[in-house]
């Protein structure tokens, strides 16, 4: 009899529970949002048909030190993203595999990542996190390339529109520019800022690999010797030289802002927007405020990308073959009471009509279709998403991506996923002033100026994590404390000393890069087997 | 992991009434005091004490997610690695040099300036001036570096310009590029936002001297400077000697958010501190155990120099702290 009692009570508590019907899951989530403000125009359709509430938590200060204190004290929310730190979690053995859960429960995602399945795959066989994103089918095109040498469209328009090829051709159109007008605005005219500050450096060190006419890779890139990809340095080649070179000839010149390497960010963003700076090398999502800035306030003086190379000889290839962080991801923990639930509610988000909601919107409210399928927004929709504050807000698009998986590329109607990124609008929603260089160079988007990717199977090289700690990763620091230290003397030197300096630095830096090509090279080997 | 000083000098003002009397008639006698003290002796105890414990790290290659009892002990391999590390004597140059710039002239500094706000008739202006000198302590490291960057800059700022028309500089001077330069930027930028903050301690002080000894002074025809140098400055010296002794604990571990904010590629040799190094070496790298052999390096040298600095305060016949 007691025992009956016991049980009538434990399932009427359980249909209690379920009668409930809204599930609240705790996330942690490594991109500093403001947090949600509670309801939005597509959180709430997402409530309404998941019975999924989430409870969000942002980045607030710094991720490394939020990532050690999770895992130092063992509390976990029940998903969570961590960037490049995704993979500590699953050393220290507090994610649960997700095979058989998405196997079981979630045939959009396994249908959707099913081409970077194996990928994701680590050493034992198991998935670990779903990528931020996924690129089910088609690749699209973006309004700018990755990178690139960036220069003011003045000068330009004054020289007659030239197409740019190599760095001394660069550099000259600079130069002359700079003569004939020292004042812009009635300020000293820079010809050239190169971005040094703390961990953005990359934006001035990166540039002799491109210069050879790579992509992004890193630190290191692997070259395609006799069929196989080997991972070899740049930091010491000719490109380097030239290009550290030509750097201490503009400086020495006065075409180098005096004060590039102790600029940081901000300082370097206020210069770009200015409109006196003529040119700077940078990755495109570095430069992107400066630019937004300037096609409000000086349209005339928005920078336009060039793939420029060290000489003819050289072919560029500085387009980012489409890839996926494999490396990082949404990851369900140990904490998960509900993984069936929370796989669940990632399938219903990563599904194309899920992702047309968060992306687009609604239909004949925030897009319209036209009679060959295609999606497009009218100048009064497009007003509205051209103001973020409403974006984030009260559409509440960005909640759901960036920090949760979706997809990119073309879906199957040939529609982008991502509206700034449709393809027959990137030109026709752009600026009045972008598109008088596209005509004037007779393209249509500033991607044509580059070359097609080649295809590297393990793109990129840098989204292999060096183990924490691990002599490489010593190394690696050191290396990088040789490139802080040496790049701004080589600039700076007077040009009879460069000799001296680069041989200097050849010697100090040459040494700490053995343990790490080691690891950099067995990753890409395992990458070429098993992607 | 600092040495707790606070309690030491709470329980130096109880005038302990040795003697005649008992140990425990002291005790009772004392017994608000001493509960009053309670909850700051728990905060120590708590905060500075209990965390000791986690040195345990420092011989171990500790890797987070398990327990402190799993994890592999290497012995003093961390502490060897530290001191291999042609960095680190960089590193301990750059923080003894910085420390001992900012805490000679931040003093140095806040005393001249309580003097002459003490010296000050006219109360409005004395309130005015507290207030505008001690007003950059209250604005965070990110906003004074990039004041201190813009003011610093070739291209339009202040100082370079004022130098310019000035015609003391032909070309403006890239200050923060200059590596022999940064110890004395961080020693002014120091001064500039500690100065009027520091001076509150030894106002205070210079408020408790006894008004009989200036008028004593004056009768025998002292005028203003004599009667700071032969009044106010004997008084406040017990203050001074103790706040020295104090920051000697501090030397190793001062200075994180200004040498980081303000440091770049250039001068990165001179600006390299200890707390930066633990950082980019050890806590980045998640070499947890590292980080902890070189605190443990740092508060064992802190140890060293508060006792030595106490212990010749003690051979010059000074107020000591301990």
């Amino acid at each position: 009899m007691l025992l009956l009692l016991m049980v009538l009570t434990v399932t009427a508590a359980s249909v209690m529970v379920s009668a409930q019907k809204t599930k609240t899951f705790t996330v942690f989530l490594s991109e500093p949002l403001p947090d949600y403000p509670g309801s939005t125009i597509v959180g709430d359709i997402i409530e309404k048909e998941t019975g999924v509430k989430l409870q969000r938590e942002y980045l607030v200060g710094d991720l490394e030190t939020k990532v050690g204190l999770m895992i130092a004290s063992g509390e976990l929310p029940d998903m969570l993203t961590a960037a490049h730190f995704t993979s500590l979690f699953k050393d220290a053995g507090m994610l649960i595999p997700l095979n058989d859960l998405v196997e079981k429960h979630a045939p959009n995602i396994k249908r959707l990542y099913a081409k970077h399945w194996e990928q994701l795959k680590q050493e034992d066989g198991n998935v670990y996190w779903l990528p931020i994103q996924a690129i089910p089918y088609d690749t699209d095109d973006s309004h700018y390339p990755e990178l690139g040498f960036f220069i003011n469209k003045k000068v330009l328009k004054e020289a007659g529109w030239p197409k740019i090829k190599t760095l001394d051709e660069y550099f000259e159109l600079i130069e002359n520019y700079m003569k004939k007008h020292p004042r812009i605005n009635g300020e000293r005219t820079i010809g050239y800022v190169t971005l040094f500050d703390s961990w953005r450096s990359f934006a001035t060190t990166n540039v002799p690999q491109h210069l050879l006419g790579y992509p992004n890779e890193g630190e290191f890139v692997p070259v395609l010797e006799a069929g196989k990809f080997v991972v070899r340095q740049y930091h010491t080649s000719n490109a380097a030289k030239a290009y550290y070179q030509k750097l201490n000839e503009m400086y020495n010149k006065g075409v180098v802002d005096k004060e590039t390497f102790v600029l940081n960010y901000d300082q370097y963003i206020e210069k770009l927007s200015s409109g006196r700076v003529l040119g700077t090398f940078n990755q495109y999502w570095q430069v992107q405020e400066a630019q937004q800035i300037l096609l409000r306030d000086d349209p005339e003086s928005i920078f336009i990308p060039f793939p420029v190379v060290l000489d003819e000889t050289i072919e560029e290839y500085q387009r980012d073959v489409p890839y996926i962080q494999a490396t990082q991801g949404l990851a369900i923990t140990t904490a998960c009471k509900d993984p069936v639930g929370a796989i669940k509610f990632l399938d219903y988000l990563i599904r194309e009509e899920t992702q047309h909601l968060v992306q687009w919107g609604i239909k004949g409210q925030h897009y319209e279709v036209d009679e060959n399928g295609h999606f497009y927004r009218t100048e009064e929709q497009l007003k509205l998403f051209r103001d973020p504050d409403w974006v984030r807000d009260v559409f509440g698009g960005p909640y759901f991506y960036n920090s949760f998986p979706n997809l990119r590329g073309i879906d199957k109607n040939g529609n982008s996923f991502m509206p700034d990124r449709q393809p027959h609008l990137i030109y026709a929603d752009s600026h009045e002033s972008e598109k008088e260089v596209m005509d004037a160079y007779g393209i249509k988007a500033f991607t044509e100026f580059y070359n097609k990717p080649r295809p590297r199977k393990y793109y990129p090289l840098w989204t292999i994590t060096i183990p924490a700690g691990s002599p490489a990763h010593i190394e690696q620091t050191r290396m990088k404390d040789v490139l802080n230290a040496y790049v701004p003397r080589m600039v700076m030197s007077r040009t009879r000393d460069f000799e001296k300096v680069w041989a200097e630095y050849v010697k100090a830096i040459s040494p700490l890069m053995k343990e790490q090509i080691k690891v950099y090279q067995e990753q890409i080997d395992w990458r070429m087997e098993n992607w | 992991m600092k040495i707790p000083a606070m309690p030491r000098l709470f329980a130096k003002k109880t005038p302990t009434l040795a003697g005649k009397k008992s140990f425990w008639q002291t005790l009772m006698k004392q017994k608000v005091l001493l509960f009053m003290s309670l909850p700051f002796v728990i905060h120590v105890i708590i905060f500075k004490y209990i965390p000791i414990w986690g040195w345990v790290l420092a011989f171990q290659n500790y890797w987070p997610g398990k327990s402190i009892f799993d994890q592999i002990w290497v012995g003093f391999d961390n502490f060897k690695w530290l001191f291999r590390d042609p960095v680190f004597y960089q590193v301990l140059r750059n923080t003894l040099a910085m420390s001992i710039i900012q805490l000679a002239f931040g003093m140095v500094s806040s005393i001249i300036l309580a003097l002459i706000i003490n010296e000050v008739r006219l109360v409005f202006f004395k309130k005015t001036a507290q207030t505008i000198s001690y007003l950059p302590h209250f604005i965070s490291w990110v906003v004074a570096a990039n004041l201190i960057r813009d003011a610093l800059s070739t291209d339009g700022g202040i100082v370079n310009e004022i130098l310019l028309k000035l015609h003391i500089i032909k070309e403006p001077i890239m200050f923060l590029g200059i590596p022999q330069l940064f110890w004395w930027i961080i020693g002014a930028s120091h001064v500039w936002k500690e100065v009027g903050w520091g001076a509150i301690i030894y106002l205070a002080a210079i408020a408790s001297v006894d008004p009989n000894l200036y008028e004593a002074a004056t009768i025998d025809g002292a005028g203003r400077l004599r009667r700071i140098w032969h009044v106010t400055l004997p008084s406040i010296q017990p203050i001074i000697v103790i706040l020295l002794v104090m920051n000697m604990g501090y030397l190793l571990s001062s200075g994180f958010e200004q040498q980081y904010l303000l440091q770049n590629g250039r001068v990165i040799d001179y600006a390299r501190v200890f707390t930066i190094y633990e950082l980019d070496y050890g806590i980045k790298m998640m070499r947890y155990s590292f980080a902890t052999a070189v605190g443990i390096f740092r508060s064992v040298v802190s140890l060293v120099l508060v006792f030595g600095a106490n212990y010749v305060a003690k051979l010059l016949g000074q107020e000591r702290l301990l």
